[in-house]
């Protein structure tokens, strides 16, 4: 199951304690998602990206415009719109099994079946580590479980907010596979933020680029490569130029001359 | 986590790589472990074979010398003898015997030491220092008495400290959650919070209707500041993340609190737990001596009225062993509820 998530003139503004002023986070943001799209939030920090998400995903609301999912209008947090944040989601409490258990527990869908949780464990690769807890389990394992409570609950959008900015490049690579393959399988709505251009490219098929300062959208690009992407290929490159040209990370390419 | 794990600690895996390859050397190590018992054996034998101090010898109504260090020394050599045995087939009880060897050779050391100063020659005066078998002698025979003041002891420490706990752990969460019980509560805490409890014993003496119900009030007191404090800064910590991510599997604000702010500030909420079996122990004492009818303190009170030190030193080492295993049971309860956490010793 997905939803279309729609943003139309998304503008926020947040107070600022220390100069008792406001800041504008958001500005004028246009963005319309398909269902079933993976697409991906990229820029720096500061330019909002996770202010969208957080909005697309009910714990903000916009100052300016409105934030529509599946063609109702988004007002506050939701089952059918999962969350998979960098750190810190995992209860340290409950094992693998029972984070599982909780989420299902929470939106009723629990039909006391143990083999469903199972499946999910295997799914994830995570078998062998139902009983453990979060401490014991590496940054990777944390992050694959995450990921299979937010989807155990079968949500229409799944919003990732830099779920693999914590790892290491090895277990980043693998789990982008993951990620693509689960995408693959459930045809959820994925908008994942990013800071990382090649993730953007490797996962997304559109990558919305932003900049900061006021956080606006700078550009929107299509990524027409098929799956499973090669990080190595020329299209691959040629798109990287472009996005870093874009947010004037690279300049023309200049020819040596040795006379 | 396999229980074999988490009761090696660092020092001990260190012992253990380095252990001694030779086979002389592992004999050594045996023989070493056997020390404790073989030093038990010398303190019976110093007992009895090393003559008393002539002006006790010569008044055994005043100055009465029983068995009861023998049986005590020899029920302590047998235990270490039956450990001895046991390590002589399981590793694990033989690093740990390994371990406790030199604590408990100097332990019996000083006994002998300290038995030779008091009964034997009388260096150390009566009353003010009995000989080790006069307070075992003194616990044997108030056995009965000081069960009953156990008994009574624990059961006001444990209404007031679990009332306490409760009262604390309500306010705290409360407090923490919801910025407008904070309005209410904090001036409370920053109130009395820091006033001892047993401050208000005067006034606990005149207004309480009983002398149990006002002890247990003080003793809750005493134990719903530190629990409040605990509760409030643990559930101030939780991590947002586990609240939005909460939140988004369907969760409304009362099913937030209870599911997620408690279990989160559970480690914090112990410590504040720890705190507050500390404090209730003092204000036991304390309660107790005032005028109780029953105890550990009204007992000593009682024997300090008779000069009867042996008795005096044996309720202390009663009052010792009482409130270790009761810090031993929360230690448990802690483990249990906590044993998601690594290495909490």
């Amino acid at each position: 199951m997905s939803a279309a998530v729609e943003l139309k003139n998304v503008g926020k503004i947040f107070a600022r304690a220390d100069l008792n002023g406001t800041m504008a986070a958001l500005e004028d943001v246009n963005l319309s998602v398909e269902p079933g799209a993976f697409v991906s939030l990229l820029g720096a920090s500061g330019c909002g990206k996770s202010t969208l998400l957080r909005i697309i995903a009910g714990l903000e609301t916009p100052t300016f415009g409105e934030a529509i999912c599946g063609g109702e209008p988004i007002r506050g947090t939701d089952p059918r719109r999962g969350l998979v944040f960098q750190e810190h989601t995992l209860f340290a409490w409950l094992t693998v099994r029972g984070n599982i258990k909780f989420a299902l527990k929470g939106t009723k869908k629990y039909k006391s079946e143990r083999s469903e949780i199972d499946g999910w464990l295997e799914l994830a690769g995570l078998a062998e580590f139902a009983d453990s807890y979060p401490h014991q389990l590496s940054g990777g394992m944390r992050q694959r479980a995450a990921l299979v409570r937010a989807l155990a609950v079968s949500p229409d959008v799944l919003l990732l907010d830099e779920p693999l900015g914590a790892l290491d490049s090895f277990t980043r690579m693998t789990l982008q596979d993951e990620l693509a393959r689960l995408w693959r399988e459930r045809h959820s709505t994925m908008i994942m933020v990013t800071h990382d251009v090649d993730e953007a490219i490797y996962l997304s098929q559109r990558i919305i680029v932003m900049s900061a300062r006021p956080g606006r959208v700078r550009e929107i690009l299509n990524v027409p490569m098929s799956y499973p992407r090669n990080r190595a290929s020329d299209d691959f490159t040629e798109l990287r130029g472009k996005i870093l040209k874009s947010m004037d990370f690279a300049g023309d390419i200049q020819q040596d001359y040795a006379i | 986590m396999k229980r074999a794990e988490r009761a090696m600690t660092a020092w001990e895996l260190r012992r253990l790589e380095s252990a001694p390859k030779s086979k002389l050397r592992r004999a050594a190590r045996r023989a070493a472990a056997l020390l404790p018992a073989i030093l038990a054996g010398a303190m019976i034998a110093e007992y009895k074979l090393v003559p008393a101090f002539p002006k006790y010898a010569s008044n055994p109504i005043a100055y009465p010398i029983s068995n009861m260090y023998v049986y005590f020394a020899a029920a302590f050599g047998a235990a270490l003898l039956a450990w001895f045995a046991v390590s002589l087939v399981s590793r694990r009880a033989h690093e740990k015997l390994l371990l406790k060897t030199p604590l408990y050779c100097v332990l019996i050391i000083l006994l002998i030491a300290y038995d030779l100063m008091t009964l034997k020659t009388g260096k150390l005066k009566m009353p003010y220092f009995p000989w080790a078998d006069r307070i075992l002698l003194a616990i044997y025979e108030d056995r009965l008495m000081l069960l009953d003041c156990i008994s009574h002891s624990l059961v006001l420490l444990f209404s007031g400290y679990l009332i306490g706990g409760a009262a604390g752990l309500v306010t705290g969460v409360a407090a923490g959650w919801s910025r407008r019980v904070s309005y209410w509560v904090m001036p409370l805490i920053r109130l009395l919070g820091p006033i001892p409890s047993t401050t208000w014993i005067s006034i606990i003496l005149v207004v309480a209707s009983s002398l149990f119900g006002g002890s247990v009030f003080m003793i809750a007191l005493g134990v719903w500041y530190p629990v409040t404090m605990a509760a409030l800064s643990g559930v101030g910590n939780a991590q947002r993340g586990n609240f939005e991510a909460a939140r988004t599997f369907g969760l409304g604000s009362a099913r937030l609190v209870f599911k997620v702010a408690v279990p989160a500030a559970m480690p914090s909420i112990f410590n504040g737990l720890t705190q507050g079996m500390s404090v209730a122990c003092t204000a036991l004492m304390v309660a107790e001596m005032l005028g109780v009818e029953s105890g550990l303190g009204w007992y000593i009170n009682w024997q300090r009225g008779w000069a009867e030190f042996a008795r005096m030193y044996a309720a202390v080492i009663v009052i010792c062993l009482t409130f270790t295993a009761v810090n031993f049971a929360l230690t448990l309860a802690r483990r249990r509820v906590l044993r998601y956490q690594e290495d909490w010793k």
